[in-house]
């Protein structure tokens, strides 16, 4: 303790005293050195020069000792970058390109990493973010589906895993009586919502017991955003009531401005119980969703142990047809995070390959250097400077050097993050929360300074490694790194090729995917086609007959509008994802186990649709005005729903689908037809098989009016918003825009993916060519004396060529052997980001190496070139 | 054995040894470094070669545990060196030391060249 004491205080204090002190001393050891020698008789300068040589080296004893009675100094350290600075300055190109590619490197892995933190690592944003679960049922088949309510009720009263549980659920109502008619979102909870994720009111108060049973007063508590836009942020709107559907509800309550919880906006919130306590059966499905907050300590598996108990119980006491259900229970921050995980990994890990790239070039660009300060080592050896320390020194200017690039590649990371989050596609969730913040800076340091480490091993270990007879010779500029610098040269060059043709791989098979994804055929003809999504209002379209009367009355009036040849209906367009799901059978089949009851989507569509979208029956007919209401259900498959169970569509028509299967309520619909398979889930998503219920038979208050026009759709939108509003002002339009930006709109992500690992490639492809032309015209320059001699002796300049083209010749075949190995392991990683083409593509492969092998020679070629221009004459002249 | 050890070649000390014989050059008197070399190679009959290199840190070391001190004097010939000078503290370490080292010595000599 004492020592560490006296060597803190040494380091800042005393410093040059002691300093003077030791060199005081030894200079007295030598006196007393020199006075015996002169009296064993030897003349005075003799004796003196005697006493030094058997001294030992002065330096050395004099570093020793301070190191003994200190730690390190602080002095020494300063002295060091201060070094490093002066290096920097003085080979100003050479370190912009060192630091630049620093910055790069150290930049992009910061922006990327901000993203991944933000999206993936960052706690949420609620009090107990991290025992927050999702709950929800699940059968042998499917998990994570809906909660029944009477479940619900079991879960929360007999659990032994949660402090708490919610139920929640989310509708879309029609908010009249201030001003035009608009559409809300709104999200049903359960009371206990708020506590579990901490959210408090502004105004007024929150739900209680009270508000969420059956035959309670309906009352809302709507949000900031909601109460400032819609309702003039006024302080007395406590106690007004809106008119929702048609019904009033009180407001009860402004919740304070904070972080939406879902994915989707949510402007009001309505008490769930009020509504969903009217169940009594343990199958009554909705779509109720749960969220969780585990006990301490509890693990998302234990409280899925501890539900399924409950279930198996229920099974016994109050049997059903669900019995074989079971609970699901997924943590929040996974669960939210599960499909973008992927592609934000790859992203991550391509990244950091180009940091690896950017790495080995500055290594090598340092073995290059340190070459050319050989002499100056090899000086410094001479007069008694360790390995140690020379390597501390060696390391103190990389890490200098590294700091700065660090720096600079901060602000390149806050350019590139707020591009990020301007191109990046809105469905990923929290990205723009990404921020350059506490974790994100920490991240940046700890990479600049394993940089700056990595990149200064080969030439730090090469350092001590100096002969200095030869190095200090006059003359001989090779002398210093030698063999072992260039070998470590051509290995630091072979990684940067086979991890640049990884990249251009991972970045070929996505560009690829994107292609193939775009030129998918959609399956109708997504051009001219204008889609207009409208909600009748529940409170004035009360029947289905008026809901028939309004969109046919809409349809007829548009069909009238000159340039518009078709309009039809449909509730879920393409490219607008998973509009509803449910089992099915066939009924004229086997009937299926419980367990193996097949899943379908739905939409419902009216006969001009298939037409209006160009949509290819394959079989039987679309529908026809004779499937009226109350006419015998008929039903239109898509191809993929026939060909799970028939091999020929034909063979369909006639028989019969039962919705929900053999073992839930659901009507039985003879199959009229079948239609081609659309891109319902996206451009590059499978194909799902669908139904189709007829518009007349099954309308919709909300569906997607198609309108198949004669040119440029975008022409028509104002003369649809006229047709809208002449029928009826109080219909609002969800939306209103082409077909083809539906479909876009599903390759967003895709393109955002494709854009940046592009980005990774490209700067690798120029990391490599740097790289490889430092090598290689370094290697020239080595040699410039003894293609000199042999040109004078003769050698064609093709010869030459050939001979110094082989050694680049034998790094790429290496390099791309390598990398062809990595890229073939890491393609699986890239399996689920791939579509249309296998992620074991050995074309995209051979397309890479081809690419880089180019890139590869044409950065070669600078310096071969220079090596066959050698002026044989002047050269050996000069030397 | 295969190889023998060549008297020629002077012991290098072993670790730990090098602040006791230092502690033990200034049992009697105080002395400056060039001094306690000396001492030290004329006691071992020149079996130990002090090198300064490491002379003058295990000196920063002692100083640092308080088991010398040093004091600018004057020497018999008239110039000024840099005198140590043991502790009490130190004093105590030596005895304790030398007890150790002279067992360790005894110990050593037993098992290498057992008394039949």
């Amino acid at each position: 303790m004492r020592e560490w004491w006296s060597k803190i205080c040494r380091a800042f204090d005393l410093q040059n005293d002691v300093e003077d002190e030791l060199s005081d001393e030894i200079e007295a050891h030598l006196d007393l050195m020199t006075a015996d020698n002169i009296e064993r008789g030897m003349p005075s300068e003799q004796a003196r020069a005697a006493a030094r040589r058997a001294f030992g080296n002065r330096t050395r004893t004099q570093e020793n000792a301070r190191e003994a009675w200190q730690f390190l100094r602080l002095e020494t350290v300063l002295e060091d970058i201060r070094y490093g600075l002066r290096g920097i300055r003085k080979s100003a190109g050479f370190s912009v390109v060192i630091i630049l590619t620093l910055a790069l490197g150290i930049g992009a892995n910061t922006a990327i990493f901000s993203v991944v933190y933000a999206v993936l690592l960052r706690p949420l944003p609620f009090p107990y973010g991290e025992r927050l679960v999702r709950l929800g049922e699940s059968t042998s088949n499917e998990s994570g589906i809906a909660v029944t309510w009477i479940n619900f009720q079991h879960w929360r009263n007999e659990n032994t895993a949660f402090d708490d549980m919610a139920a929640l659920a989310s509708t879309d109502l029609t908010l009249t009586g201030r001003g035009d008619a608009v559409l809300l979102h709104a999200q049903l909870v359960t009371h206990s919502f708020f506590q579990l994720t901490g959210m408090r009111p502004a105004l007024g108060r929150l739900f209680g017991d009270t508000d969420d049973k059956t035959g309670a007063a309906p009352t809302v508590i709507v949000t900031a955003d909601f109460w400032k836009n819609r309702l003039a942020g006024k302080s007395n709107v406590v106690g007004e009531s809106l008119e929702l559907n048609g019904k009033p509800y009180q407001i009860i309550g402004v919740l304070n401005p904070g972080r939406n919880v879902f994915w989707r906006s949510v402007d009001l919130y309505l008490p769930l119980g009020r509504t969903a306590g009217v169940s009594v059966k343990r199958s009554d499905h909705g779509s109720i969703g749960g969220l969780g907050l585990l006990k301490p300590g509890k693990t998302a598996t234990q409280a899925r142990v501890n539900l399924d108990v409950i279930m198996e119980r229920l099974a016994v006491s109050d049997p059903g047809p669900e019995d074989d259900h079971r609970s699901y229970v997924a943590y929040l921050t996974e669960e939210t995070t599960g499909e973008i995980r992927p592609t934000l990994l790859v992203l991550m890990a391509a990244v950091a390959l180009v940091l690896l790239i950017a790495c080995a070039n500055v290594a090598s660009l340092l073995l290059v250097r340190s070459t050319s300060r050989a002499r100056e080592i090899a000086v410094r050896m001479a007069i008694g400077a360790g390995r140690g320390r020379l390597a501390r020194q060696l390391l103190t200017e990389n890490l200098v050097v590294a700091a700065i690039g660090g720096a600079l590649g901060l602000l390149f990371a806050s350019w590139c993050l707020r591009a990020l989050v301007l191109i990046g596609p809105v469905d990923i969730p929290r990205l723009s929360e990404a921020t350059l913040d506490l974790p994100v800076l920490t991240f940046a340091a700890i990479i600049s300074i394993v940089v700056g480490l990595l990149a200064g091993l080969a030439p730090v270990s090469t350092a001590g490694k100096v002969d200095l007879t030869i190095a200090l010779r006059e003359g001989s500029p090779a002398s210093g790194t030698g063999k072992r610098g260039q070998a470590m040269q051509s290995a630091l060059v072979i990684a940067e090729i086979a991890l640049t043709l990884i990249l251009a791989f991972a970045s070929g098979l996505l560009v690829r995917s994107l292609i193939a994804a775009q030129t998918s055929n959609p399956g109708f003809e997504p051009q001219h086609l204008l889609a207009l999504e409208l909600q009748l209002p529940e409170s004035r379209y009360k029947s289905e007959e008026n809901i028939r009367q309004y969109y046919g009355q809409l349809s007829e009036s548009l069909r009238a509008e000159p340039g518009i040849e078709e309009v039809g209906l449909v509730m879920c367009p393409p490219g607008a994802g998973d509009c509803g799901d449910w089992w099915y059978s066939i009924l004229e089949k086997p009937t299926p186990a419980r367990s193996d009851v097949p899943m379908t989507l739905f939409n419902i569509a009216d006969g001009a649709y298939f037409g209006a979208a160009r949509m290819r029956v394959l079989a039987g007919r679309s529908f026809s005005d004779a499937d009226r209401a109350g006419g015998s259900p008929v039903t239109v498959i898509n191809e993929q729903l026939a060909r799970q169970s028939w091999s020929d569509p034909q063979l369909a028509l006639g028989q019969h689908l039962k919705v929900g299967g053999p073992y839930a309520e659901g009507p039985t619909l003879e199959i009229v037809g079948v239609v081609v398979n659309v891109s319902q889930m996206g451009l590059d998503a499978e194909q799902m098989p669908t139904f189709y219920y007829p518009f007349s038979q099954k309308p919709s208050s909300a569906m997607v009016v198609m309108i198949r026009t004669n040119g440029d759709p975008a022409q028509w939108t104002s003369a649809a918003r006229r047709h809208v509003s002449a029928i009826d002002r109080n219909v609002p339009i969800q939306s209103l825009r082409t077909s083809e930006d539906w479909l876009g709109a599903t390759l967003k992500r895709r393109r955002f993916t494709t854009l940046l690992l592009g980005l990774f490639g490209a700067l690798a492809m120029v990391l490599v060519s740097v790289g490889i032309y430092g090598v290689i015209n370094y290697w020239v320059s080595m040699r410039q004396r003894e293609i000199a001699i042999r040109l004078a002796l003769g050698a064609q300049r093709s010869t030459i060529l050939r001979w110094a083209a082989f050694d680049a010749t034998r790094l790429a075949v290496l390099g791309i052997i390598l990398g062809a190995m990595g890229a073939w392991g890491a393609s699986r990683w890239l399996k689920s980001l791939v579509f249309g083409v296998t992620e074991h593509s050995p074309l995209m492969l051979l397309v890479a190496a081809a690419a880089v092998i180019a890139v590869a020679a044409l950065a070669a070629s600078i310096p071969l070139w220079r090596a066959t221009q050698t002026d044989a004459v002047q050269n050996l002249h000069e030397s | 054995m295969s190889t023998v050890d060549d008297p020629r070649k002077s012991l290098e000390f072993l670790q730990g040894t090098l602040e006791v014989l230092i502690l033990r050059s200034l049992q009697t008197t105080p002395n400056h470094a060039y001094g306690i070399s000396q001492f030290l190679e004329q006691q071992s009959e020149y079996e130990f070669l002090v090198d300064n290199g490491s002379l003058y840190p295990a000196l920063g070391r002692l100083l640092q545990r308080r088991w010398i001190t040093s004091q600018w004097k004057k020497t018999p010939n008239g110039r000024r060196a840099k005198y140590y000078r043991l502790t009490p503290l130190g004093r105590t370490q030596l005895v304790a030391a030398k007890s150790k080292w002279m067992r360790f010595v005894e110990a050593m000599a037993r098992v290498l060249a057992p008394v039949r």
